[in-house]
């Protein structure tokens, strides 16, 4: 098994009384795109700060290739940082700025002009080489920051909220462009992001933060399918819940008393008979009918929202408010008075909280 | 995301190889400011005995200057404070014809020597005055304590004028518009929405102004006549009878109110002042206000433009008279004066180039050591290096005197002396600025340059001081300017071999040499109108526009 490329062992990082990391512990492989995903205020960008080295952590011990950092200064950390606004020198032109870390390192004139030059090549800046960053767009500008960061060839990549201040069009464009620089150089990368569809979308790897403290890590389709928690299902992707009874563990799954009627999840956790549980539905694992069967509930559309691939419809099924994505092949929209069928298979129990 | 700005950066992970050089410096710093800034006060508050300061109530004179001061500095504030809110007002919302002229006039009192209105006004108003002697006939000046007012508005209202006018600037006139459109008139609308905007600006100029009347030594020496005000009679008292005691009794006077507005501008109003919109001023300015408002208020911006311009042109005129208020055929025979004192003008030019300098560069070192943190003690370091400003210039000469014109003392008696009393006078205007300019880089921008391998001092070349320099020129600018037109201090200071310029002036409009001292006033303001031309277009060479990326 592989060591990781960067470890971080139980390290905290306070700021006077408030705790922003407590005793997290994350590993980033090798070559992998690893994502801090969460709110605002929930620590990620401090930990991404304490990897770069920026700020020294309280306790615990960050490694890098098994090599305590904690007292390395970002210098001399082979991390480099890609920072949300960028943090363009303004007064340099673009080639400068692309230059600057290698002038730091003492590469020599020609050799510098042929990576720089290869790196806007690469990146699709050549045209801007003496242009002002100020003249650029904020897009533009983003790629600059990447080739400022790429050209000294870090061990490991930080992007701190990279994508946040382009527009939603140009975003979806650069994380796509993101993740295809970051397989064609294989670069370890962590980055951070309030955005679950940007954290989704780009990494190998999601760790989902919440008040100083990772919740899950996993892959993407692990993260989404199978939270740990209320608060990562909550927060990655849409949700339904609905608290259950566990009537009995069988071979089938377990089987489960609600609101919706008796439902079956698939097992994999030790339940109990009779204990209390939160049943994760996701939007896409419901389904409206136009004509009762099975199995169907009669749910009463509240409203809906066309996003352009499906509808999304607010219904009411009982006293059960539920989230419906309908994917637009499926023909003509449901009528207002409606039956929802529940995919069993796309059930996902979570423990009841307190 | 937590903003950037709520992140408390700590630095010790950058700092290790550079903090005994960090410390070295902020020691070198705090020694400094003491002996420079500290002691001089100390020793002119501790001059005079205890017994000294309880007999005060029954010297005559000195309550008669006291009260004099404080009756000049209420006047002088109010009607300057009045004028100044009604020009700047006027610039920024009457549509006036020629706005930038206008601003010119308001600014030109500021690149002056502090005395050319006093003294152009005695040109015109004086015994052989233009107006008193040439157009009236009369064979009387009329100086005296309301000469002195006027002069003293005229002087001081451009800082309420442009602090005004940049408020107001700043402020959408839409916020009238919208208050017009929900049906407030024009004088409510003045009333409600107007004035406590510009507010907070007004009452910091009104505050700045109190203390600069409360220092101004040079007009009350000029035309003040027989009305004796604290600032003057400290100089009286030593020039006329070597009388220390008397003089730091007199000096000692005028810290406590001083020190009083000062502390009241700063922590006051200065933290109440609305936060700045940006952008520029809205191109709805002009639809707010009625037409006769417009018409009444260029007429009175277009007589104080006037006025002052007459004012100048009068001591340009005096130049190339012969003699002034009795033989006006012009000549060129007392610019031979003005070249034989040209050694003044040069010493002028060198001692605030040089002071200028090291002020800047001294301001920038305490701003960046305040500003990233980086020293212990930095509250007080900041206080001090902003507390000059709060001392008359008039106190600062005598606090020099008797600190280092002392026998042992290696400055005693060299210009060295009256460059660092300029250089420390200067210190808080220096300082503010390089604090503002600092403040608007985005730290990032520092992170960014560590984390790519530059060292710490490299960051501070790079990033702080690239991206500073313009406001850093900005700064030498205006302290090479205060320090070319200033008297207060360099009256005290000078000495045969160190002449200096305003020094000169004076001697010539003791002697009545009024039109060399024209001469050389008209030559100071021409060099001093050249050295900011230049220092305009280095600055705007180098304009960049820190923080905007990352703002």
């Amino acid at each position: 098994m592989d060591k990781p490329h960067v470890e971080l062992d139980r390290v905290s990082k306070r700021f006077g009384p408030v705790s922003a990391v407590a005793e997290v512990c994350l590993a980033l492989p090798e070559g992998e795109f690893t994502t801090l995903l969460g709110p605002s205020g929930c620590g990620k960008t401090t930990l991404l700060r304490l990897v770069a080295g920026f700020f020294r952590p309280d306790g615990g011990e960050i490694r890098i290739r098994g090599v305590r950092v904690n007292e390395v200064p970002p210098q001399r950390r082979s991390t480099v940082v890609v920072f949300q606004d960028y943090a363009l020198f303004p007064h340099l032109t673009v080639f400068e700025n692309v230059a600057y870390g290698l002038r730091r390192r003492g590469v020599p004139g020609d050799e510098l002009r042929r990576r720089v030059r290869e790196m806007l090549g690469f990146l699709g800046l050549d045209a801007y080489a003496a242009a002002s960053p100020l003249a650029l767009s904020g897009g533009q500008q983003q790629r600059v920051a990447l080739a400022r960061a790429l050209v000294v060839e870090p061990d490991v990549l930080l992007l701190d909220e990279p994508l946040s201040n382009l527009d939603a069009k140009l975003r979806t464009r650069v994380r796509t462009e993101l993740k295809e620089i970051q397989q064609a150089l294989g670069k370890t990368t962590l980055l951070v992001t309030h955005d679950q569809e940007e954290a989704l979308s780009v990494s190998d790897r999601v760790a989902v933060m919440e008040a100083g403290r990772i919740r899950q890590v996993g892959t993407p389709l692990e993260v989404y399918a199978r939270p740990a928690d209320r608060f990562v299902a909550d927060f990655v992707g849409v949700a339904n819940f609905v608290a259950a009874t566990v009537r009995a563990v069988t071979a089938d799954g377990v089987v489960l008393e609600s609101p919706l009627g008796t439902l079956t999840a698939p097992g994999g956790r030790s339940f109990d008979p009779g204990q209390q549980v939160t049943v994760l539905l996701r939007p896409s694992a419901l389904r409206l009918w136009a004509a009762p069967g099975p199995g169907r509930l009669p749910a009463r559309i509240r409203s809906t929202s066309f996003l352009g691939a499906l509808r999304r419809h607010q219904v009411k099924v009982g006293e059960l408010r539920l989230v419906v994505d309908q994917p637009l092949g499926e023909g003509e929209a449901p009528p207002p008075e409606s039956w929802l069928a529940i995919d069993p298979g796309h059930l996902h129990l979570l423990p009841a909280e307190a | 995301m937590v903003s950037r700005r709520g992140i408390p950066f700590t630095r010790r992970a950058a700092r290790a190889p550079g903090d005994a050089l960090t410390l070295a410096v902020g020691l070198a710093l705090a020694a400094l400011l003491g002996v420079f800034v500290l002691w001089p006060i100390v020793e002119v508050v501790s001059f005079p005995t205890l017994a000294d300061y309880l007999h005060l109530g029954e010297n005559g004179r000195w309550l008669r200057a006291t009260t004099n001061t404080f009756r000049m500095m209420v006047l002088s504030t109010l009607t300057a404070t009045a004028l100044g809110f009604l020009y700047g007002y006027a610039l920024a919302r009457a549509g006036l014809p020629a706005r930038g002229f206008f601003r010119l006039i308001a600014v030109l009192p500021l690149f002056s020597p502090p005395f050319t209105l006093g003294f152009s006004y005695l040109l015109m108003f004086g015994r052989f005055g233009l107006v008193t002697h040439g157009l009236a006939g009369l064979e009387v000046g009329i100086l005296g304590w309301w000469s002195l007012w006027i002069v003293q508005t005229l002087t001081n209202f451009p800082y309420a004028a442009l602090a005004v006018e940049r408020v107001l600037a700043a402020t959408p006139a839409r916020l009238e518009v919208a208050a017009r459109n929900l049906g407030g008139g024009g004088l409510a609308i003045f009333r409600t929405v107007t004035f406590p905007l510009a507010r907070p600006a007004v009452a910091g100029a009104a505050l700045l102004i109190a203390i600069y009347v409360l220092a101004d030594f040079a007009n009350p020496l000029i035309i003040g006549g027989d009305f004796p005000l604290l600032a003057t009679e400290a100089w009286y008292r030593i020039d006329g009878w070597g009388d220390m005691r008397g003089a730091t009794l007199v000096a000692a006077t005028l810290l406590p109110p001083a020190l009083f507005l000062f502390v009241l501008e700063r922590y006051w109003v200065g933290r109440r002042a609305y936060a700045v919109i940006t952008g520029r001023g809205s191109a709805l300015a002009d639809a707010v206000l009625p037409r006769p408002v417009r018409g009444l208020l260029l007429f009175a911006c277009a007589a104080v433009a006037g006025l002052i311009l007459t004012l100048y042109f009068g001591v340009v005129v005096g130049a190339f008279t012969r003699t002034w208020g009795v033989d006006w055929t012009p000549t060129l025979e007392k610019w031979e004066t003005a070249v034989a004192k040209a050694d003044h003008v040069a010493n002028s030019v060198l001692y605030a180039a040089v002071a200028g300098a090291a002020a800047t560069a001294l301001a920038t070192v305490a701003a960046y050591l305040v500003d990233q943190k980086a020293i212990p003690g930095r509250r007080l370091i900041d206080f001090v290096c902003v507390l000059p400003a709060a001392v008359p210039g008039v106190f600062v000469g005598i606090g020099y005197l008797l600190a280092f014109n002392r026998p042992g003392v290696p400055l005693a008696g060299t210009a060295a002396l009256l460059i660092a009393a300029f250089v420390f006078a200067n210190l808080p205007f220096g300082y503010q600025v390089a604090r503002a300019g600092l403040a608007q880089i985005d730290r990032n921008l520092a992170d960014a340059a560590a984390d790519l391998g530059a060292s710490r001092l490299r960051i501070l070349w790079d990033v702080h001081l690239r991206l500073i320099f313009p406001v850093c020129v900005a700064a030498w600018t205006t302290i090479f300017v205060s320090c070319v037109t200033n008297l207060s201090i360099a009256v005290f200071l000078v000495t045969p071999g160190t002449q200096v310029a305003t020094f000169s002036i004076l001697g010539l409009i003791g002697d009545n040499r009024l039109e060399a001292a024209s001469a050389l006033t008209t030559a100071l303001l021409a060099v001093t109108l050249v050295v900011v031309g230049l220092a305009w277009r280095v600055s705007r060479r180098a304009r960049i526009v820190p923080g905007v990326i990352g703002g």
